[in-house]
């Protein structure tokens, strides 16, 4: 045996023993963030990576790549290598993916680590309207068709879902207004130029605190911070609730068991630190903490309710039972 | 008033505070001067860092970092014509002309002087009447915002070069480029193609970098033998008597600094860009012609941008509603600090309000002393030989257009709108037009969808908002105003009345 080839081996060698003794983590761990600094998934995440990291052991470098309704940031998780180096973080979108023909995949690419949390949506009108409740909004509404400006947000928002599982159930005829998401349709709200609007809590609570807007009614079947539930309204509604858009920490489905279970057990003590769960749900946020199958199972149901409401509402673009997605 | 007093010095007198805020005004020029690092991703780099220190600290090198690179920008803007940020893109319409005439220093010496005094204006609109002025601000209805960017984009007029064809043309694209990617309103995909890389649409920035950098790399490969200009740096800080005679013009723009930075949506760049409008407009005698080096071109935008910082600052504490990207980091940094940014936010922590305030200032003496200093070796980059100078352009351009998103296909786009900008330029084509109508289009095709959608596609009722609404009716008659004086019937009559 030539001394090359000798060496040849003994590096072969090498390399498998400490393949086989290197555990995860082993270096630093990078996230992506599906959506632009300072928007509510940012701050979701920013605002608890450190505490993963003391639990993971390694440093975790995040990035934001935003664009195309969060397409880019998964897509690019879902082309990096399935060693649990990379993960997303990511709102609720992705579910949506195939039934919007956004993308060629959806949540079921990926291994759910941690579902953080629930936004609770509310009914929100500016303080000058006349109604308290959702009920009155509703009479409103009917009795002069056109005449209330909603703000509404593209395909997938929480103002276009909760409009869209309305008109599923009942005449709901009003003058939608769209605007590029929560924080300029907030600003028209109070400055009087629409109406109301389906907007998540955390988004709208300290408006609401000031007394600039008033908050309707909750989407849910118990009332929520002293807002009534939309239920006692709309009955219909109970098929749906609760419902929200959500956050949560996800890697490719072959990322080895390892490094997915280590993952999990970091994120999960993260979420539960107190000083986080206290900010969150200051954020209007309900703290949910699920990981693997509890996880799958929720983000399967919200999709099922989701795109059953897209396919009613004639929004879907490819039908949900052609994708295998049951009916709620 | 004594309590807000203390609040407000409570950053010049702790020393700690004093070097974070120093450290981040410094920072923030060199971040802000290369093409593609923005501020926004400086600061929200910076919340992963310092999540666990106390508010003010972090707060302290955040002000620092935002005002030192909006400033920053216009350094790249004066040496290379690349804008380091969307926000010096009409800086570079005359300071570039004159560091091509020797007289970078000079240059970027005026527009400290004229960023400062900006930054002040805009600073003292924030303490004053912040609450007034975002009642004012929340006032403005799309109708308002679709009429600011007709105005806007009439400085196409300006920037068009020898044809007003070309020029119109130019824009045409620009606005095209905008229309791609997702429907900001509806989120239907527009001129995607079926690409999913499409359907992110194509950032304004990678094009601003590509139109200006790239394209000015390989024109001047022509001239590529040609001896670099020597800059004169003999005078840098202004004269008294030349910041007393811009300093009407200066204290002008800051208030369209101040108003537009305040609007929740529009930011510094399309502020300095009108405000450079105006100076081209209400300038009889200008220095030299706009577009070759005249002062007031300078003055114009950079009094503008850094005035809307301050302006951005009155939605953010406030309202806990963002002015432009920047503020909407910090809000989710207030977040993040256990604070909850709102219209409760100045009623719960008043400390905070005037401590940023404080800050702001603290920020902006340093940026008087870090953008004064040091410019020598800045002008030295204009007499670096070009077969050195232009290769590292093009990688800082590259570095740039990947930081954006940390996305490869800016980087392509960059360098696709770099070679189309070269052919343009080399036909008579403006870039500048381009870059307008990215920025305008979108407010545009947006704010004009929902004034339309708003009065339920009534053309009547949507004219109608033009006499009942006070706001509207303003930019209207001040828009009919700019047009009718530059019109020979106008300019007759003042003849005729003025003998």
């Amino acid at each position: 045996m030539s001394n090359y080839s000798k060496f040849l081996g003994a590096a072969a060698l090498t390399l498998l023993s400490t393949m086989a003794a290197a555990e995860y983590p082993e270096r630093e761990v990078s996230g992506v963030i599906q959506w632009g600094a300072g928007g509510a998934t940012d701050v979701a995440v920013r605002g608890m990576v450190s505490y993963a990291e003391e639990a993971l052991g390694k440093k975790i470098v995040l990035q934001n790549k935003p664009g195309g309704v969060g397409v880019i940031g998964a897509n690019f998780v879902q082309q990096q290598a399935s060693d649990g180096y990379t993960f997303l973080a990511g709102a609720e979108n992705p579910a949506l993916y195939k039934v919007m023909s956004l993308a060629d995949f959806d949540y079921k690419a990926f291994y759910p680590i941690n579902v953080i949390s629930r936004a609770n949506v509310l009914v929100v009108a500016n303080k000058d309207k006349p109604w308290t409740n959702f009920k009155e909004l509703l009479a409103d509404v009917q009795a002069h068709p056109g005449a209330v400006k909603m703000y509404t947000a593209g395909t997938g928002s929480v103002p276009f879902t909760t409009s869209a599982m309305i008109t599923s159930l009942t005449k709901f005829p009003v003058t939608p207004v769209p605007f590029d998401g929560d924080g300029p349709g907030i600003t028209a709200m109070l400055g009087g130029h629409v109406d109301f609007g389906f907007i998540a809590a955390g988004a709208v609570q300290e408006h609401i605190k000031a007394g600039r807007l008033k908050v309707l009614g909750v989407l849910d079947a118990k009332p929520y911070n002293g807002a009534p539930p939309m239920t006692e309204a709309l009955p219909g509604l109970e098929k749906y609730v609760p419902w929200g858009s959500f956050f949560g920490i996800f890697v490719k489905n072959d990322v080895p068991d390892d490094a997915k279970m280590k993952l999990a057990a970091a994120f999960k003590k993260a979420v539960d630190n107190p000083t986080y769960k206290e900010m969150m749900e200051g954020r209007g946020n309900v703290m949910l903490n699920l990981s693997g199958d509890e996880a799958r199972k929720f983000i399967d149901r919200w999709q099922s309710v989701t795109a059953w409401v897209y396919q009613d509402a004639g929004v879907a673009k490819v039908s949900p039972a052609e994708l295998g997605i049951p009916k709620p | 008033m004594t309590e807000a007093l203390g609040y407000f010095l409570s950053s010049w007198i702790d020393p700690g505070l004093i070097g974070l805020v120093a450290a981040g005004t410094l920072a923030g020029i060199y971040v802000g001067a290369i093409p593609g690092l923005s501020v926004t991703m400086a600061v929200s780099i910076l919340i992963s860092f310092t999540f666990k220190w106390d508010v003010h600290q972090a707060l302290a090198l955040m002000c620092g970092i935002y005002l030192g690179g909006v400033y920053g920008g216009s350094r790249t803007a004066i040496l290379l014509n690349i804008p380091g940020a969307p926000s010096a893109i009409a800086t570079a319409f005359d300071g570039y002309p004159m560091a091509k005439r020797g007289e970078a220093g000079a240059a970027i010496g005026l527009t400290t002087v004229v960023s400062v005094i900006g930054g002040f204006v805009g600073i003292g609109a924030l303490a004053l009447a912040a609450p007034m002025m975002s009642d004012f601000a929340l006032k403005f209805d799309s109708r308002d915002y679709l009429l600011l960017a007709i105005w806007g984009i009439l400085l196409v007029g300006s920037l068009s070069g020898e044809s007003l064809a070309k020029g119109i043309f130019a824009g045409a694209l620009g606005v095209t480029i905008g229309t791609v990617g997702l429907d900001p309103l509806t989120a239907e995909p527009r001129l995607t193609f079926g690409s999913m890389q499409l359907t992110a649409g194509i950032s304004y920035v990678a094009a601003m970098i590509g139109f200006f950098g790239v394209a000015e790399v390989l024109a001047q490969v022509h001239d590529i033998k040609l001896k670099a200009v020597r800059q004169d740096v003999s005078k840098i800080v202004p004269s008294w008597a030349m910041v007393k005679k811009y300093l009407p013009l200066s204290l002008r723009t800051s208030t369209i600094g101040v108003i537009v930075g305040a609007l929740p949506g529009a930011g510094g760049d399309i502020a300095a860009l009108l405000a450079y409008d105006h100076a081209k407009r209400s300038t009889k005698n200008p220095s030299r012609p706009f577009g070759e080096g005249a002062y007031e071109g300078l003055v114009a935008p950079e009094s503008a941008n850094n005035a809307a910082v301050g302006g951005a600052h009155v939605p953010m504490l406030t309202l806990g509603i963002p002015g432009d990207a920047v503020t909407a980091v910090i809000i989710g940094a207030l977040y993040i600090h256990g604070l909850n940014p709102g219209p409760m936010l100045m009623i719960q922590t008043p400390d905070l309000f005037w401590f940023l305030v404080g800050a702001l200032c603290l920020a902006n003496i340093f940026l008087l002393i870090f953008g004064l200093t040091g410019i020598r070796i800045f002008c030295k980059i204009m007499e670096i030989p070009k077969p050195i100078l232009l290769p590292m352009i093009l990688v800082l351009s590259a570095v740039g257009a990947y930081a954006i998103n940390n996305n490869p296909v800016d980087v392509y786009w960059m360098l696709g709108f770099g070679v189309f900008g070269y052919f343009m330029k080399m036909y008579g084509f403006q870039v500048a037009p381009i870059i307008l109508g990215i920025i305008l289009g979108p407010l545009m095709d947006r704010s004009y969808r929902q004034a339309m959608l708003s009065e339920q596609g009534d053309l009547m009722n949507y004219f109608i908002g033009f006499f009942t609404s006070p706001i509207t009716a303003t930019i209207v008659v001040a828009m009919a105003l700019t047009v009718l004086s530059q019109t020979p019937w106008w300019q007759n009559w003042r003849k005729r009345a003025s003998t």
